[in-house]
């Protein structure tokens, strides 16, 4: 064989991939250029416009929206509160999560597949029973956790209306809605050890904790990774039960880019502003991904 | 022996502990839903006044005699209808592009999987104009088909990036040794890495699904008739501008998550059996 | 087996997906050629409006309408004048009703205008949104066509000014009359001696009452903010009468005027003593979290619009027969008038963004409202119609004394949050909450909310 036959193999081959590779990818990438990356390039366009969002004529201001942007108090407070959002989530879900995946890939199959299915009613249930039934069970009068409260011989808690404890309090019930998601993750991830790897650690004498920390955690480590990057684009971006339940009050205690950006999109008639958020928004959240990502891939390597 | 009684009795103990905690954790997970379908055994003045949390005076049928009768049935044959489309593309696509993504080696693998990611973090907010503009230019506006173009769209981010790295799990013998059999890219696609791919595409079916079930932004915002809407719509026919039937309300949402929870007990058996199927071949 | 299966399942899946992802392709394109480049959604949308003025769907003959009217009484009355309309009317055109949920409207409404879609015809609040759509040119002025029909001078005066603008008619108002006041449990203030009261002294005492014995003075659920703003907006309307609102609001005064400041330290001296429920800031108007507090007979009094007397009569008419009302009292020595109401004569007002003979038709379906018969209907579904003689048809005694006190009112200021610049409004509705949760001071509320009005003020200039 000589080397320029090799070389000529190799070029069809590679050649043969891209091919393919475009084919593949072809469908994604019109889908996200229709309705990502077209909406974006909109925004971006539009945050250097004054526009109430319905008038024909905006008016050009350049990077006026953008400077504003920066001396905004009010946005850098919901980038704050976002970012405690975003810690407390990947803090409480993901290990719990993991912990329910885990007692239930430990305990076999058959018998605990009802905790599977009550565990993951939370991620079914839509928003606007989450957050009317919570707004009852954290009630300062009456509410479960006053009564609880109480019953220990504390006080009534203002839980939502104590600007000090709403976000956290916020914090808890989206934990209580995501969880399962990663629960359901974790259990996918643990389907990717081969049994054969369970049986060998317990052949060779290991128990489950120690299978557990030493075997099923560094292969479980890539799923939580890609867990923890999940997480963290949802916290940043998180705009749901905060909008049902605290309207990102009281005051500013609980409001987040999102639901800033539409404030001022939508009710403000601050058009214009609202995408300079969003634009923002978008970039602060990208970088931040994709920092974390190099971070950790370094690590690995 | 001693050490192998010990043993037992520390994991019995472990055990134990660990099913107090899972008890705690059933009720912690269950009691909303619990509360919601009570309270839609209620009438309304009954749930304010004796309070959100006690139970029901009677078996109170109302709340769901008077859904049945409205439009919830066509609510309903919509939000099936929407769902079944979009998964089923969303994941196919997906499926499609992470196969490159995680196994071909190209320059511009990197660079399209940061943009994918990327897209990740676009506020959903954001698009409702452009996208509404879209669909009337396309006459699809106040039609169901206008929903699974931006259903499918803001599920691939995600889903890309749960896949990829799901198939770089794969080990690479396997595609080698199909290469070998002389099987092509396309061939490989459908043999090995879909079939392969199960436990994480059942993943993400099952979270894009939850997802597009509950979808209620693009729904409005696309949708104008009662016989275009979905069910996370079907909720305005009890609420107005001061007033609102929260029990009625507490019907339609256990009407709409129960055909989901159904689904998700009798399929999941059916999943974990794919999820082994997946794990002893890899 | 199971591979072919596969195999074919995924090319079929593979065909449908290629033909949607092309079909959406090409329609991107197609919608991103007519201006140029891709991203001009502003001035895009803005010239179609004016090129095109039959929107809403090819048919020329048909007016589309959307209102809010999902629920109960308010859809019964939408669908009936629809019905009227359409069955009577000479002019040839039909009306089609859109109904939206009230929560989603405006951000639909806003999406539909800034893509040139805008319905023929739509309700709104009046006040700030209304102004922005009518400077963005999605409101006729409609005087001429308006004194033209045969109605017209059944409309309350007060009605007709709050769908003004700069003297021109921009809103045909339709719905209901709606004050706030306080609403009273008439056996809570029996079995307490209690009696409906003549100032704010008067006032206070019942609360202190109620308080030692246990009950709520006040029913308030201020997670929903603009709950709270009726508090601080009648205690300024008594303090200082009307004059520095307007004034602030032309940029003649300030909001941080004696009248703002004293609204404000009243309500925080009114928190500290507990008038109201425990974790006020957190409780949910929408979920019925204030209203709870009245039929579990835990509070007293509840100070709301007057619609809530629908609301209490829709819920429990055994409980609404307990209940009793009475105006805000006046503040001795304030001088300021006490007939002075805070509220809306109309509450949702019709504007038309169309024209010539559809106009004219829009008009006619706006003004059908104010018939006899579908006055009836208003008021038969616990609403009262903003027109004159409504007060002489109304039997329900609480009902008639609340429109005896808007009848009596010299001028009806509309809710702050529906008439400033939405800007404005959210900062007064933020600050508004911080007063409840001592955590502004009202000087600072005041700030915040004066800030805003000024930049509105020189932004608008």
């Amino acid at each position: 064989m000589t080397k320029t036959a090799t070389t000529s193999l190799q070029r069809k081959r590679a050649r043969e991939t891209h091919v393919a590779a475009a084919v593949f990818l072809a469908p994604v990438v019109v889908l996200l250029a229709v309705f990502i990356f077209y909406p974006i390039f909109d925004t971006f366009h539009i945050s250097t416009f004054k526009w109430n969002g319905i008038d024909a004529n905006p008016v050009f201001i350049g990077l006026g929206n953008w400077a504003a942007l920066l001396k905004d108090g009010a946005f850098w407070i919901a980038f704050r509160n976002n970012i405690t959002i975003m810690v407390c989530s990947i803090l409480v879900q993901i290990p719990l999560g993991l912990a329910m995946a885990t007692f239930l890939d430990f305990g076999g199959t058959k018998k605990l597949n009802v905790f599977k299915i009550l565990w993951f009613i939370p991620l079914l249930m839509s928003s606007v029973a989450i957050g009317f039934l919570f707004t009852y069970a954290l009630a300062t009068n009456g509410g479960i956790v006053s009564t609880i409260s109480r019953f220990l011989g504390g006080k009534n808690i203002d839980l939502l209306g104590n600007p000090r404890l709403a976000l956290f309090t916020v914090i808890m019930v989206i934990a209580w809605q995501f969880t399962p998601f990663y629960m359901v993750y974790c259990m996918a991830a643990y389907t990717n050890i081969p049994m054969e790897v369970f049986e060998a650690s317990i052949i060779d004498g290991a128990t489950k904790p120690q299978y557990f920390r030493h075997i099923a955690l560094p292969l479980l480590m890539p799923s939580l990774k890609s867990a923890a990057i999940l997480s963290m684009v949802g916290s940043l971006k998180y705009f749901d039960l905060i909008y049902v339940m605290t309207g990102g009050g009281p005051g500013t205690s609980t409001e987040l880019m999102a639901t800033y950006m539409y404030k001022q999109s939508f009710k403000n008639f601050n058009m214009g502003y609202g995408s300079a958020v969003a634009a923002g928004m978008f970039l602060l959240i990208t970088c931040m991904a994709l920092a974390t990502m190099r971070l950790i891939n370094q690590k690995e390597g | 022996m001693d050490k192998y009684r010990a043993s037992r009795v520390k994991s019995a103990a472990a055990w134990a502990l660990a099913f107090v905690f899972a008890i705690v954790a059933t009720v912690f997970a269950v009691m909303p839903f619990v509360f919601m379908v009570l309270n839609s055994f209620k009438e309304k003045f009954e749930m304010l006044q004796k309070g959100v949390f006690a139970l029901p005076q009677e078996l109170y049928l109302d709340n769901y005699i008077g859904v049945m009768a409205g439009n919830f049935g066509v609510f309903f044959r919509n939000s099936v209808l929407v769902l079944a489309v979009s998964l089923t593309l969303l994941l196919f696509v997906s499926a499609c592009a992470s196969y490159p993504l995680s196994k071909m080696h190209f320059g511009l693998a990197d660079p399209i999987y940061g943009v994918i990611v990327a897209c990740m973090s676009i506020p959903l907010h954001i698009t409702l104009i452009p996208v509404f503009r879209m669909m009337q230019n396309l006459h699809l506006y106040n039609t169901i088909w206008a929903l699974p173009g931006p259903y499918i769209a803001f599920g691939v981010p995600i889903s890309v990036f749960i896949l990829t790295s799901f198939m770089k799990g794969i080990p690479d013998e396997i595609i080698e040794s199909a290469e070998i059999d002389g099987c092509n890219k396309y061939g490989m696609f459908f043999r090995i890495m879909l079939p392969l791919s199960k436990p994480g595409l059942s993943t993400l079916a099952i979270y894009n699904g939850v997802n597009m079930w509950n979808e209620f932004s693009f729904a409005y915002t696309l949708t104008q008739d009662a016989a275009h809407r979905t069910l996370p719509l079907a909720v305005w026919e009890y609420r107005g501008q001061y007033s609102m039937n929260t029990p009625m309300i507490m019907a339609v949402l256990t009407l709409t998550v129960l055909p989901m929870i159904v689904l998700f007990a009798v399929a999941q058996d059916k999943l974990v059996k794919g999820m082994t199927a997946g794990a002893v071949k890899g | 087996m199971k591979r072919t299966h596969v195999t074919v399942l995924g090319k079929r899946a593979l065909a449908v997906a290629l033909g949607v992802v092309c079909a959406v392709g090409l329609a991107a394109c197609g919608s991103g050629s007519g201006s140029g480049a891709a991203a001009t959604t502003a001035a895009s949308g803005g010239g179609q409006t004016a090129a095109a003025p039959a929107p809403g769907g090819g048919d020329d003959k048909t007016i589309e309408f959307w209102h809010i009217a999902t629920e109960g009484g308010h859809k019964v009355k939408v669908e009936a004048a629809i019905e009227k309309f359409n069955s009577t009317t000479q002019s040839g055109y039909k009306v089609v009703g859109v109904p939206i949920q009230n929560d989603t409207y405006k951000e639909k409404l806003v999406i539909a205008m800034s893509s040139g879609e805008c319905p023929d015809a739509y309700v709104s609040w009046s006040g700030g949104p209304m102004n922005e759509y009518i400077n963005s040119g999605f409101a006729r002025e409609l005087d001429a066509l308006f004194d033209a029909t045969p109605n017209k001078d059944k409309y309350l005066e007060g009605a007709l000014a709050q769908g003004r603008l700069d003297g021109k008619l921009y809103g045909i108002p339709y719905h209901n009359t709606s004050i706030s006041g306080v609403f009273y449990n008439t056996e809570i203030f029996a079995k307490y001696g209690l009696e409906e009261p003549k100032t704010l002294e008067d006032l206070e005492k019942i609360c202190d009452t109620l308080l030692e014995n246990d009950i709520i003075p006040f029913a308030l659920a201020n997670g929903s903010k603009w709950t709270g703003s009726m508090y601080f907006m009648s205690l300024a309307a008594r303090k200082g009468g009307l004059e520095p609102f307007q004034k602030a609001v032309a940029g003649e005064g300030t909001f941080e005027d004696a009248a703002f400041i004293y609204a404000g330290e009243k309500i925080q001296e009114w928190v500290k003593k507990g008038y109201f429920p425990e974790g006020v800031n957190s409780l949910s108007e929408d979920d019925g979290q204030a209203k709870q507090l009245m039929y579990q007979e835990a509070a007293g009094m509840l100070l709301c619009g007057s619609w809530y007397t629908g609301t209490f009569s829709d819920d429990s008419k055994e409980f609404y027969a307990k209940v009793n009302w009475f105006s805000f009292p006046e503040i001795t020595g304030s001088g300021a008038d006490p007939k002075i109401q805070i509220g809306t004569v109309g509450d949702q007002f019709i504007s038309m963004n169309c024209d010539g003979d559809k106009l004219k038709a829009a008009v006619e379906f706006a003004t059908i409202f104010s018939d006899d018969d579908m006055i009836q209907v208003g008021i038969d579904n616990g609403t009262v119609p903003p027109f004159k003689g409504v007060v002489d048809q109304l039997t329900d005694p609480c009902t008639v004394k609340i429109m005896q006190a808007a009848a009596d009112a010299p001028e009806i200021q509309l809710w702050y949050d529906q008439y400033l610049p939405p800007a404005v409004a959210t900062a007064h509705l933020d600050g508004s909450q911080e007063i409840f949760g001592l955590t502004k001071t009202p000087e600072q509320a005041a700030k915040m909310m004066q800030d805003a009005m000024a930049k509105y003020n020189s932004e608008s200039k």
